[in-house]
């Protein structure tokens, strides 16, 4: 079946390529021709802040540059805690791919505000949608700094599960990072896509 | 594909700017770097201030060239005394203030809103919803200054700012800065409104040829406005009718495709005809407007009843629009989804290696009491670091101190600490009034080389610039010397020792004084990392004390057995020390 778009929430914490990860992704649905909305709003004026980034690409005009909760296909999440933050924003059949990085909040660190009692990586995996959960500690390389590059490493994920030629999204990888960084970013993201591969079928 | 912001600067590009000045701000910063980077043709300047910004535009402006001043709202604050002054006067080349809302406090301003300034001035504005529109409104303000002889506001939110969209260009268009000199003369509007009070001798020529009748100026634009596209009406169901602008008009024609809408290009002045048209067709008006309740009075001072803030309350219920918030009240039955509760809340948080963090160290140990500016410093003032007592706005630092000084008859030295961004926006001023009205304050200067909070723009005293050149470059100590500051010191923000010692001096020396600490923005400037500390878990006793110093890195970290563990992040740690000065069971370690 045609895909007439998607909504999509990408989160995290700065510091973590949410940037690159939207521009890389926006260049590759461009070239399918599709129109695209794409919000970097939250978390733009401060340090130690959530990242939030709405992406929309649809065959048809968006409006709205926010996704209404209840609206959105995937979550991207670079860290837990921002997952916990957007899992009700999901449809029904909506499916959230997380990293179990966590970033202590600073209210917590201070006391100013209790540690949620139970393990965020348990309460999303009760999550009722479909949910992938990605363990950096587990997927560590000595061929790049997988903390540093998850973004890139999510991104082959995200190719791998949607079906997308990964010939193309490689191609787009080698024309956006700086030529030095090429041969690490397509070995992160190769990484991704095993990962992926392995989860697919361990689902 | 571009942002609101790319979009401004490509606007600027196509109708043919000469000049351009401003002062960073989230969200609108990127303005004037995408023009200066993209457009070279137009000359770009970081101003002193927003005040200097939008003087140099409207120099510009008479000297026949189309120029912009580019600011956040908070900062039109400080440039409002020039936007009086230009409002209502003769225009020759077309000047336009592009001037951004932190909608939502998003990047954590407080709940201003622009659209005042045109209320108050009757100036008209114009408020973009995509990026496109930032483009060809941008265009549009120029003509409309020109042709109604007025300064016009662009006006812009965190949304259109940071979202992107297709923008469609005319490849073809060629830079031309047209000089327009029109009026030989342009004054501030007393003049022009001693002649239209018909004050005694006003009828003379001489006054007469400073006669700008602004007020059919406006009128004018008031009547022709009915006819303007950017002026959207769409008469769909006659139930529901919205007028609304900027994003907001995407939220509600997402929830409600079937209402009737007026989205307005042009919110001030109003074009009263199509409201009443709206008004006519449909059984409820609402307006849907993000910020203050500025349309939503406007409307009603026609005469005309809408349904606004009685339904969506405005701060502190709501700071924002979403499409959430108009679905919940404007489609019954709307499903309504629930966050997960108590997700921790993130405080921001100074960069690890900041010199800001060694400042604010200092004086809390010493129990030096101080205010902050507004800089990357002023994080200091949130709870989890509690290094200040007081804190306003941009530049205010020095002349709080001094105010707090003289009120206690110079028994204290209640300090101030300031930016090197803040010091030079209207900080001087405040130094150089605390010197010669006797003032015995310490004044701590943060000289990071850039404004590094709003991504590292240049300063008088940086050394990069777009106009740089090293022979115009000013030094802090230099000025505060030559201002007459009796007791100025420079040290370097790591050598801690030092530093101490030298904010001791100054607080205790029984004069005015100026502590100069240099080390440039960590991030700016990328600066070359140490080995990263960490904590012996063996002598760590959990008291807390560095996760007080209010670095990135620090972070109390759950054990597997539930225990919980203070941790240095590897990945954010630059080695600077400074936690190890605090640990007095010597557990940090490098």
């Amino acid at each position: 079946m045609q895909d007439t778009g998607k909504n999509i929430i990408i989160a995290g914490v700065g510091g973590q390529g949410i940037l690159l990860f939207s521009n890389l992704l926006s260049k590759f649905y461009l070239k399918l021709g599709y129109e695209l909305k794409i919000s970097d709003v939250i978390g733009l004026g401060q340090r130690g802040g959530g990242v939030e980034s709405h992406f929309r690409y649809s065959d048809k005009p968006i409006l709205s540059p926010f996704i209404k909760a209840g609206d959105v296909d995937y979550v991207i999440s670079f860290e837990q805690t921002e997952t916990l933050r957007y899992l009700h924003c999901l449809k029904d059949d909506g499916i959230v791919l997380s990293s179990t990085y966590e970033l202590t909040s600073t209210s917590v660190n201070t006391g100013l505000q209790k540690a949620m009692p139970e393990s965020k990586t348990e309460i999303i995996k009760r999550a009722e949608n479909k949910k992938f959960i990605i363990d950096p500690e587990d997927h560590k390389s000595p061929d790049f700094n997988i903390s540093k590059m998850m973004n890139v490493v999510m991104l082959g994920f995200y190719a791998e599960l949607r079906g997308y030629s990964h010939d193309d999204m490689i191609q787009i990888v080698r024309e956006s990072v700086p030529e030095k960084f090429v041969e690490g970013n397509i070995m992160a993201y190769q990484k991704g896509t095993e990962i992926a591969k392995a989860e697919i079928a361990a689902d | 594909m571009m942002n609101g912001n790319e979009a401004v600067a490509r606007g600027a590009f196509e109708a043919g700017v000469k000049v351009a000045a401003g002062f960073p701000g989230t969200p609108s910063t990127e303005v004037m770097d995408y023009t200066h980077q993209r457009y070279p043709d137009i000359y770009c300047e970081w101003s002193t201030n927003e005040k200097v910004a939008v003087e140099v535009a409207i120099g510009a402006s008479f000297a026949g060239y189309r120029s912009l001043a580019l600011m956040k709202t908070v900062g039109l604050h400080v440039a409002a005394d020039a936007l009086g002054g230009a409002a209502g006067s003769q225009i020759n080349g077309g000047l336009v203030l592009v001037v951004s809302d932190d909608v939502g406090r998003l990047a954590g301003d407080d709940y201003n809103d622009c659209r005042h300034y045109g209320n108050m001035f009757g100036l008209p504005m114009l408020e973009p919803g995509d990026s496109q529109e930032a483009k060809d409104f941008m265009v549009k303000a120029f003509e409309i200054s020109e042709e109604y002889s007025t300064p016009v506001i662009l006006k812009l939110t965190s949304v259109t700012c940071k979202t992107n969209s297709r923008v469609v260009i005319d490849e073809d268009c060629t830079y031309e800065a047209k000089c327009r000199e029109k009026y030989p003369i342009s004054f501030s509007k007393v003049i022009m409104t001693t002649i239209m009070m018909k004050a005694k001798g006003s009828e003379h020529p001489k006054l007469t040829k400073c006669f700008n009748d602004f007020p059919a100026h406006y009128k004018r634009l008031t009547n022709n406005c009915n006819d303007y596209d950017i002026n959207q009406l769409e008469l769909n169901g006659k139930k529901i009718g919205i007028i609304t602008a900027g994003t907001p008009y995407y939220y509600a024609k997402e929830v409600l495709p079937e209402a009737s809408f007026l989205k307005l290009g042009l919110i001030m002045p109003l074009p009263e005809k199509k409201i009443r048209e709206l008004a006519e067709h449909v059984e409820e008006l609402y307006v849907i407007e993000d910020g203050h309740d500025i349309l939503e009075k406007n409307i009603k001072d026609l005469g005309i009843s809408v349904i606004g803030k009685e339904l969506w309350p405005k701060f502190p219920e709501m700071t924002r629009f979403t499409p959430d918030i108009i679905e919940e009240k404007l489609v019954p039955g709307a499903p309504k989804r629930t966050p997960i509760k108590d997700v921790p809340f993130r405080l921001p948080v100074s960069c690890a290696g900041c010199s800001h963090l060694f400042i604010a160290q200092i004086l809390r140990k010493n129990k030096i009491r101080a205010a902050a500016d507004v800089t990357c410093g002023l994080i200091g003032c949130f709870p989890h670091m509690e290094a200040y007592d007081l804190q306003k706005c941009m530049g205010s630092s020095i002349a709080l101190a001094h105010g707090y000084n003289v009120a206690k008859d110079n028994k204290e030295n209640f300090v101030a600490m300031i930016g090197d961004g803040g010091f030079w926006a209207t900080g001087l001023a405040g130094l150089t009034n605390l010197i010669f009205n006797n003032s015995q304050s310490t004044v701590i200067v943060v000289d990071n080389s850039c404004l590094a909070m709003t991504g590292g723009q240049n300063v008088a005293s940086s050394e990069f610039g777009f106009n740089y050149k090293p022979e115009n470059k000013l030094d802090i100590a230099k000025v505060c010397e030559a201002i007459g500051v009796k007791d100025i010191v420079t040290v370097d923000a790591y050598e801690y020792d030092n530093l101490e010692k030298s904010i001791l001096n100054a607080v205790n020396a029984k004069t005015n004084s100026v502590v100069i600490v240099k080390k440039p923005c960590v991030t700016k400037f990328k600066l070359p990392k140490n080995t990263p500390s960490y904590i012996d878990q063996d002598l760590c006793v959990k008291c807390g004390k560095c996760i007080k110093v209010g670095c990135l890195a620090i972070e109390s970290k759950k054990a597997q057995d539930g225990s919980v563990d203070i941790v240095i992040n590897q990945d954010i740690c630059t080695g600077c020390g400074l936690c190890s000065t605090v640990c007095h069971k010597e557990a940090i370690k490098q």
